[in-house]
């Protein structure tokens, strides 16, 4: 088993390093705001493949990285990506077993709720983002859910 | 075709509940801490340095592809550009003429008015770095950091006039955040008239607003707005814009205008950074005040010589 867990975190290293790249590469100004939460989708899938490699941790260190890089609040996207982080390891057993769409409508879920508490802890520190194109993201997160599954456990398969 | 590999069903996250909520707990309490105290800037700064390598990841195939543009240029474009550049410059350098004796006769004017007003001391030039911060909020990377003295709160310009402010630095980068962020407000001054008031960002890169005038203020399409120095932050005299709209419901008591930002926010690649003069170096000036003001003032000091990198500003009119 202790094997097994430490031969899954170089991948999952590796994914949430290039999800990060992802999250701030320069696109045109228009496509900006359709930009996915890669980061996040990554996180989700690595909460539900292997909760026991340490999701969560992950989750934590991912919402930290995304804190320094965007700039914003430290403890932001922590808290967020945490929160919905454990969200998916609780509804993991179901997910796996969910048609394809379902798995897309709870990925979308979950996406909203991390917006969500983004949003709210944007509120709490005093710089609201009222931008309604915030709630894009989810909806192509989870769009493109099914082929960041296929593509990270054909990379996870090697 | 979604389909997940491991077999790591069985069984339950031990402790998954209490990981979430000691988790949770560290996020909040880094929040609060971060909100109230300025305590994290260090961490805040280390953490920075531990991002660069990512930034530049991602930042340097574009500044590859930027180099081998330039590098691959032809010698007729590269003639083209420097008979362009040299017909710009000797329109600068005419412009220039004048600049010293006006700087110091306005040095001299502000000495006896006992004005404060922020006067540029020296400038450190930044680059924009190839890398996207958060969508929603108008601010750009810049690859000059706590280590060349940039702090926050600094004024930032570009080629055109004032591009924002330094809103957080870390040790070898720092983030600015543009006059068009919808956080952002700075003081300026109407050219013509000398009318004050303050100029705040709408998340839009091409409009900044000023919501604080009345409907019969005396503005019109094509002012010129300069920042007014008030405040301290930004120093005086600097184009922040030109008004583009005014609209004048005389239902409301005040005017809708739209002003278009002077700097090109959203293609500059080089940002000056400016440090401010201190204002204890005036004191002489200040304390003289009453002697100096009804007899002609012993001509200011004459003006160094020009250079061509560094604005100089000439001391502050001392006798």
């Amino acid at each position: 088993m202790m094997r097994e867990t430490r031969i899954r975190r170089l991948p999952m290293a590796l994914s949430a390093l290039v999800a990060l790249a992802l999250a701030i590469l320069p696109l045109p100004t228009v496509l900006e705001s359709f930009r996915p939460d890669f980061l996040v989708l990554v996180v989700f899938y690595w909460c539900i493949e292997s909760p026991r490699a340490g999701g969560l941790g992950l989750a934590f260190a991912s919402g930290l990285a995304l804190d320094v890089i965007q700039g914003v609040v430290l403890g932001q996207h922590a808290l967020a990506l945490t929160l919905m982080g454990a969200w998916a390891t609780h509804l993991r057993l179901r997910i796996r077993v969910f048609s394809v769409l379902s798995q897309c409508l709870t990925i979308f879920a979950l996406l909203a709720g991390y917006q969500f508490v983004l949003f709210w802890v944007d509120g709490a520190t005093g710089n609201p983002v009222t931008n309604f194109s915030r709630w894009l993201a989810p909806v192509i997160g989870a769009l493109l859910w099914p082929a960041l599954v296929s593509t990270l456990s054909r990379v996870h398969e090697r | 075709m979604v389909a997940f590999r491991s077999t790591d069903t069985s069984g339950r996250t031990t402790g998954l509940l209490l990981r979430c909520v000691l988790y949770c707990l560290l996020a909040l309490g880094l929040i609060i801490v971060d909100k109230r105290y300025d305590h994290l800037g260090r961490i805040r700064r280390l953490l920075s340095v531990v991002a660069y390598p990512v930034q530049i990841a991602v930042a340097s195939p574009f500044e590859g592809w930027d180099w081998f543009k330039d590098s691959v240029t032809t010698r007729d474009a590269l003639r083209a550009d420097k008979t362009k550049l040299e017909a710009e410059l000797r329109l600068a350098q005419f412009r220039l003429q004048r600049y010293e004796a006006l700087e110091a006769e306005s040095q001299r004017l502000r000495a006896l008015r006992d004005s404060t007003a922020g006067v540029t001391d020296r400038f450190v030039i930044g680059d924009v770095m190839d890398v996207d911060l958060d969508a929603f909020r108008e601010r750009v990377l810049v690859n000059k950091g706590a280590g060349d003295g940039v702090f926050v709160g600094q004024a930032v310009l570009d080629a055109g006039g004032v591009f924002g402010q330094v809103a957080r630095v870390g040790q070898l980068t720092s983030e600015v955040i543009l006059v068009s962020d919808a956080a952002h407000a700075i003081p300026v001054q109407i050219n013509r008239n000398g009318l004050r008031t303050i100029a705040v960002g709408t998340g839009d890169m091409h409009i900044l607003k000023l919501p604080y005038l009345p409907t019969s203020a005396d503005i019109v399409a094509g002012d010129l707005l300069v920042t007014s120095g008030l405040g301290g932050g930004f120093p005086a005299g600097y184009p922040v814009g030109t008004v583009a709209e005014v609209k004048r419901d005389p239902a409301q008591s005040l005017a809708d205008i739209d002003v278009k930002p002077a700097a090109a926010l959203d293609r500059s690649r080089e940002l000056l950074f400016v440090w401010l003069k201190p204002h204890d170096a005036e004191p002489p000036a200040q304390s003289d005040k009453p002697a100096q003001s009804d007899k002609p003032g012993p001509a200011a000091k004459p003006a160094p010589k020009p250079s061509a990198i560094k604005p100089t500003t000439t001391a502050a009119a001392a006798p």
